[in-house]
């Protein structure tokens, strides 16, 4: 093991391990520390140091524009110490700017769990494309593939990652399967390669974009030359394109524009340019059937209404109209409602285990097309927006061992970074009856006006009221028995 | 599900017999440490089909076009010369033959990528299968191994010359190395494109250069 020295910015000295070899992308090479814990990554355009406008990039992705440090530590606008901590899980932020022997950036290395560990490509890191690709999937051993239930997990993880960038105004611009690392099996993501961050105005994109997650409008327009007014560069609005279709591929194993419908026959490249720029069509576009394939027999309706409508939007109405996309901030709250209508298929052998119950009027599972039967317990969320009105919110589908938390209690809680994840109640079939147990509600009100303690429970009976909190903003909880 | 497009690579490798010996040894290892790398990346094992045409007294498709993960390396043996045209012949009938054409219901298969070296002059008559395989929708790059290969002819097969300065094992294996890395899939540059803009490929090692 030879190990060198590489010269920080601030004048640190710290250890990498030289290699003949080391892994490289497009833009950086990269060596390990000698215990793994940081890389050290050159880049390969050695002129790098000298563009000022890189430099001061860098400069500020590591503090004005830095979610992984809190704000009172040089980190960005409003990061307090514990969304600090939980960030650093949903991004491999660059944690320093190395300048000798070459200019690069130091960064923490991928937690162990995005890298294989069983099978034919252990080692490698998770990209994304290892699970949507059905026959990639086919290729790694089950431990591997991950439940459904944990790609919807990792979704909400990466859509909050996106929305906290461009929050503080930052545009990924490379958003695909490869700078987004994904664990099935604990149902976790990490964006990597933050380094080439866009600031709009300030820092212009190096990229395009990765092939399948370009905005129809970047391809569309690649012809031009950079300088023209009509070229389309990545930005924020163009990440509002990549984001929906990495769920819509984590969520549904298929690509929402490649459909069987061929637009030029001189090449496949030509083809590839027109289906995914100017002539992209949705697969699920309800007017213009040409680029549904036949064998389409999941759509992206099972998800709920609120899913079906952000992707209706993203890549119909939004398609070829980047300022109709739906923001980062709407997928992470279309897929925090959806969560809570999710329920356990109880076919065992169901390829999915759990499905979106929306549709109170046909309830089975649309991936193995089991009924469900019996009693299924339905919690409407109601909120007081005018002194003595509620007005539902949200929805809670009940199973057996449900959790509740602060934001479904509160209707001024969101369950983002910052949120309290103590379970407050769960809900039980206990002795032929469901019953909501409280855990660390105050002032739990039962439908007859009397305080249920923590410890105790209460029977949830059709059209019953629950008050989950007597404090500002508690929201009241109507239980609907669902019969089938 | 449709099946996505399929990306065929040919490798058109002289054996002849100035590369016996420590040349072919490499080239084997080289082409057995791609196939490791690729059958590894996840873009490579979706989309990459592999197979290798080799030229030496005559030219033959030693492998022919098959899914990476059930390709199996060929045996390469050094003898005899260097019968280049005869070579661009065969490769223009095996992607006539192998790769799939669009038609209005059919997607058809990426542009062949093709990787061909060559160690010495050619033996046979071969500037008409090069006028005719550079006519060709082909990513050609093309790489003169050595001091005895001529990189100016080469430039009649292909714009995409590299050259290798020599026989090395490193220098070979850095040259596999690279062809690897050209195979995966990267982020598209924001430079401008056009319809027949060809393929971006990543920076070469510094044993290898690029001639203009």
């Amino acid at each position: 093991m030879k190990v060198e020295k590489a010269t920080l910015k601030d004048g640190r000295v710290i250890d990498y391990v030289y290699s003949d070899d080391p892994p490289a992308g497009g833009m950086k090479k990269t060596y390990f520390s000698p215990d793994r814990s940081y890389v050290v990554q050159f880049f390969h355009n050695e002129s790098a140091g000298l563009d000022p406008q890189r430099m001061a990039r860098l400069e500020y992705i590591l503090t004005k524009y830095n979610p992984t440090i809190p704000h009172s530590q040089g980190g960005a606008q409003g990061v307090t110490p514990a969304a600090a901590e939980y960030f650093k899980k949903l991004f491999c932020w660059p944690t320093a700017i190395v300048v000798k022997p070459q200019v690069g950036i130091v960064a923490p290395t991928y937690p162990s769990n995005y890298f294989f560990a069983k099978g034919p490509f252990s080692g490698r890191e998770k990209e994304g494309r290892w699970f949507t690709s059905p026959k990639l999937r086919g290729m790694l051993p089950d431990e591997e593939r991950g439940a459904w239930i944990n790609y919807f997990k990792l979704c909400i993880l990466m859509a909050r990652a996106v929305r906290r960038l461009h929050m503080a105004g930052l545009a990924h611009s490379d958003l695909s399967c490869r700078n987004i690392l994904v664990d099935p099996s604990s149902g976790q993501s990490v964006v990597i390669d933050i380094d080439s961050l866009v600031v709009p105005n300030l820092f212009p994109p190096d990229v395009a974009g990765t092939p399948g997650y370009i905005a129809p409008e970047v391809l569309g327009t690649m012809h031009l030359p950079l300088t023209d007014p009509k070229r389309i560069l990545p930005s924020v609005r163009t990440d509002q394109h990549a984001l929906p279709v990495l769920i819509y591929e984590y969520l549904l194993s298929r690509h929402p524009l490649r459909g069987p419908k061929v637009n030029s026959t001189s090449s496949a490249e030509e083809d590839e340019q027109l289906s995914m720029g100017s002539k992209a069509l949705f697969v699920e576009n309800p007017q213009d059937m040409s680029n549904r394939p036949k064998d389409l027999t999941i759509p992206c309706s099972v998800l709920g209404p609120h899913l079906e409508s952000l992707f209706m939007q993203a890549f119909v109405k939004g398609l070829h109209s980047p300022n109709d996309r739906p923001a980062a901030s709407d997928w992470e709250r279309a897929l925090i409602k959806t969560w809570d209508m999710i329920y356990p298929c109880p076919n065992r052998s169901c390829s999915h285990k759990w499905f979106v119950l929306y549709d109170t009027n046909n309830v089975k599972c649309p991936f193995c097309n089991t009924r469900i039967t019996g009693t299924v317990p339905i919690l409407k969320l109601r909120k007081e927006s005018r002194p003595g009105q509620w007005f539902q919110d949200g929805k809670i589908v009940i199973y057996d061992g449900i959790y509740f938390f602060k934001w479904h209690v509160y209707d001024n809680m969101f369950p983002g970074e910052e949120a309290d994840r103590t379970p407050q109640a769960y809900c039980q079939f206990y002795q032929g009856q469901w019953i909501l147990v409280n855990k660390n509600l105050t002032s739990l009100t039962s439908p007859g006006g009397n305080r249920v303690p923590a410890g105790q429970a209460v029977v949830l009976k059709d059209g019953a009221q629950l008050r989950l909190s007597q404090d500002a903003h508690g929201r009241i909880a109507e239980v609907q028995m669902l019969q089938l | 599900m449709s099946e996505s497009r399929r990306l065929p690579v040919y490798l058109l490798l002289d054996c002849s017999g100035s590369m016996n010996g420590e040349p072919i040894e490499a080239v084997r290892a080289g082409v057995k440490a791609l196939i490791a790398d690729l059958k590894t990346d996840p873009q490579a094992l979706e989309t990459a089909y592999m197979s290798v045409i080799t030229f030496a007294g005559s030219a033959q498709q030693v492998a022919p076009l098959t899914e990476l993960m059930m390709f199996q390396e060929p045996h390469l043996d050094a003898s005899g010369s260097t019968s280049l045209g005869e070579a661009l012949t065969q490769l223009e009938q095996c992607v006539d033959r192998e790769v799939k054409k669009s038609t209005p219901t059919q997607k058809g298969d990426w542009k062949p990528l093709v990787f061909l070296m060559t160690d010495g002059q050619p033996t046979d008559s071969w500037e008409q299968a090069a006028d005719r395989i550079k006519q060709k929708r082909i990513n050609i790059i093309a790489c003169a191994a050595g001091p005895g290969a001529d990189a100016n002819l080469l430039k009649r097969i292909t714009e995409e010359v590299v050259i290798l300065n020599n026989l090395q094992p490193d220098t070979l294996k850095a040259f596999f190395k690279w062809v690897s890395s050209s195979i995966k899939m990267t982020s598209q540059s924001i430079q401008q494109v056009g319809p027949d803009t060809p393929v971006s490929l990543p920076p070469p090692p510094p044993t290898i250069q690029f001639v203009p």
